[in-house]
């Protein structure tokens, strides 16, 4: 092939992705990165400023103790997902792939209904469900003579962060069930015949030969938690606000991202200092696909059946 | 080693029978070959005895014990599967010993064991690999190996050779019924294949639509089909079938001509019968004869030491002859074959063999 037809071959068919990743994605990316290294003054002009605004972000205390409080509570966010979120997920689809269920895919439906809905209806749902003086759960507890169990989790600051996660995790179970199901799916029935001729009941055999054959999966949705995680805002922005109450205890990055880069009630805005925290979620988004991929994904064994 | 007897064995999905009133003996160390065409129930009848299909009535008996509520684990089994049916995840060893690990078998029994079919099946260099990194004839060989190494009562086998290539299968073949004469084991095998059953089988059932039609030696069957569907679906190519009337004397195949035939009985004088005779039992040749019908040659097919000539007889009905060594006959032909007296079978109305 001529050079001149390879060229114009190469443009063909890689121009359109470069030119449309480079102007949505990898321009802002790195204007992102670019801005963090600038301060922000009053009169709208930017100043050299290095690696300041990270230094200001992590060991000032006006900034470091939100940026702290905001990276411990999206770890509990994260933590409750993968611990409460993914062993569901997991657990339903191995209910939903039981040899004999009846109303397979009414259940299947019904708890994947959550996940397409607008988060803003869910967290207004829940809001209705859990509140104080009219919600549904205090009357639903006292109907069983166990009122006394109610508390305004969302408002204290004990709870509050735990119950919008189990929100999330409620709204997106559905995810992971369907990822994992499509895998236990992909097992050969033989397989399992070939473990019960082997002596394995129903449960040994999902332990011993199902679930070393889904691990891939598993792998697979405990990253996409971890990236959905850490990029989460839209449910503690519709429940709590952009002040992410009561006394920040439920602040994860995304909302201190928002509050710092558009400002809030009192809190100017500040693209400098939005932009750094920005660059951090970046970081450790990369650092923990990273891990994964270097740690995690090399040891992990696909099957062909 | 042990005999399966089975009695009365029914099985339904709903309201759609798939086993109906199965009576078979297995005897001990032979080797039963269940044959049909897709959907008679071989497989269902085999994953029965498996315990891996739960029946609707009937027992089935392994070494003189009621195995109908045990689970498959407990009944003395081994199953061969069509797909092999290997853990993908598990090297070849583990997956030998799987099963034993299960039942607590000592580590150093599991080793013994897996070694000794390794040794069996020439596994030893593969032992450590996955069931990715084998091929198709090694796979079959690490299925089997995990059917010897839980020393079963029984060895069931199910469509074993389907995956494998044509010459990997007849090998095989050969392996396996080395195996069976080697372990002196009770097998029961299932296929689709009648090359397979015949090369095989101490016994041959013949399955369709849930029932057996036929059982016995392969040669009995070959030779003596008991009605129409054993005797159109044992040999290839197929028996060649032509409807007529018995009359005083013979069988009146109505535009093809009669044929004479003694030993009918008076009683059988106008009843409608089918006149079955194998491709190698009929002759090409010029001539008149009693046992003799004209023809025109549809298609030649040539094979080398011998060949198919396919011809339709005036009535319509195809029939297929069989010759030895090279023919002049050409599409269009006309030409008379004459039936081998000996060989010829007669299926009274209800396809049942007339003797």
């Amino acid at each position: 092939m001529p050079q001149g037809t390879f060229l114009r071959l190469l443009v063909f068919f890689l121009g359109p992705a470069l030119l449309v990743y480079s102007v949505f994605s990898i321009y802002p990316l790195l204007a992102t990165i670019l801005n963090s290294l600038y301060s922000h003054q009053r009169d709208g002009s930017y100043l050299w400023n290095g690696l300041g605004n990270f230094q200001t972000l992590l060991f000032d205390p006006t900034w470091s103790v939100p940026f702290w409080n905001a990276l411990k509570n999206n770890f509990i966010f994260f933590l409750i997902h993968m611990c409460v979120q993914n062993p569901v997920g997991l657990l339903l689809a191995a209910l939903l792939s039981l040899p004999r269920l009846r109303f397979r895919a009414t259940y299947r439906t019904l708890i994947f209904m959550p996940t397409m809905l607008s988060v803003v209806v869910i967290g207004f749902a829940w809001q209705l469900i859990l509140s104080p003086l009219w919600g549904i759960a205090k009357m639903f507890l006292q109907t069983f003579g166990l009122g006394f169990l109610f508390a305004p989790w969302l408002g204290l600051e004990s709870s509050a962060l735990i119950t919008v996660s189990l929100i999330s995790v409620w709204q997106f179970v559905g995810i992971p069930m369907i990822l994992i199901y499509t895998a236990l799916l992909a097992i050969p029935d033989e397989l399992v015949d070939a473990a019960t001729v082997d002596g394995l009941n129903q449960f040994q055999a999902f332990v011993w030969v199902k679930l070393p054959l889904i691990w891939p999966t598993i792998g697979l949705v405990s990253i996409l938690t971890f990236v959905n995680n850490f990029n989460a805002f839209d449910l503690v922005y519709a429940m709590k606000g952009a002040l992410a109450g009561p006394n920040f205890a439920t602040d994860i990055m995304g909302t201190l991202f928002y509050r710092t880069f558009f400002g809030n009630q009192l809190q100017l805005g500040d693209p400098s200092m939005g932009s750094a925290v920005a660059t951090m979620m970046l970081l450790i988004i990369l650092i923990g696909v990273m891990a994964y991929l270097f740690l995690v994904q090399r040891r992990i064994q696909r099957y062909s059946f | 080693m042990a005999e399966v007897r089975i009695e009365n064995l029914r099985k339904s999905f709903g309201a759609v029978e798939v086993l109906k009133d199965i009576d078979l003996t297995v005897e001990d160390g032979s080797f039963v070959v269940l044959v049909g065409p897709s959907g008679c129930g071989k497989s269902t009848l085999l994953r029965s005895i498996a315990g891996l299909e739960p029946v609707s009535g009937g027992t089935i008996t392994i070494g003189g014990r009621k195995v109908n509520d045990l689970p498959p684990a407990q009944r003395e089994i081994a199953m061969v599967f069509q797909s092999y049916a290997l853990y993908p995840h598990m090297d070849v060893a583990a997956n030998m010993g799987f099963g034993l690990r299960f039942a607590r078998t000592p580590k150093a029994e599991i080793e013994a064991r897996v070694a000794e079919a390794a040794r069996i099946l020439q596994l030893e260099p593969l032992l450590k690999r996955r069931p990715r990194e084998l091929s198709g004839g090694q796979r079959q060989r690490v299925a089997i190996g995990r059917a010897i190494v839980r020393k079963p009562q029984v060895f069931l086998f199910d469509e074993p050779l389907s995956n494998l290539d044509a010459a990997l299968r007849i090998n095989t073949r050969v392996e396996i019924a080395k195996l069976h004469k080697l372990l002196a084991a009770t097998i029961v095998y299932v296929t689709h294949d009648q090359v397979e059953a015949m090369t095989l089988a101490d016994k041959i059932v013949v399955m369709n639509q849930g029932r057996i039609e036929q059982q016995g030696k392969p040669l009995d069957l070959y030779y003596r089909p008991a009605n129409l569907f054993v005797a159109g679906f044992i040999g290839s190519p197929a028996m060649n079938f032509i409807a007529g009337q018995v009359t005083q004397g013979g069988i009146d195949l109505g535009p093809d001509g009669a044929v004479t035939l003694a030993g009918l009985t008076a009683a059988a004088v106008g009843s409608r019968v089918t006149l079955g005779i194998r491709p190698e039992h009929v002759r090409i040749a010029d001539g008149e004869g009693g046992l003799r019908l004209s023809a025109t040659v549809e298609l030649v097919e040539r094979l080398g030491e011998a060949g198919y000539v396919h011809l339709r007889l005036p009535s319509g009905t195809v029939a297929v002859a069989e010759i030895r060594g090279e023919t002049s006959l050409r599409t269009g032909d006309r030409t008379s074959l004459a039936l081998d007296p000996t060989h010829l079978h007669l299926f009274g109305p209800d396809g049942r063999r007339m003797v």
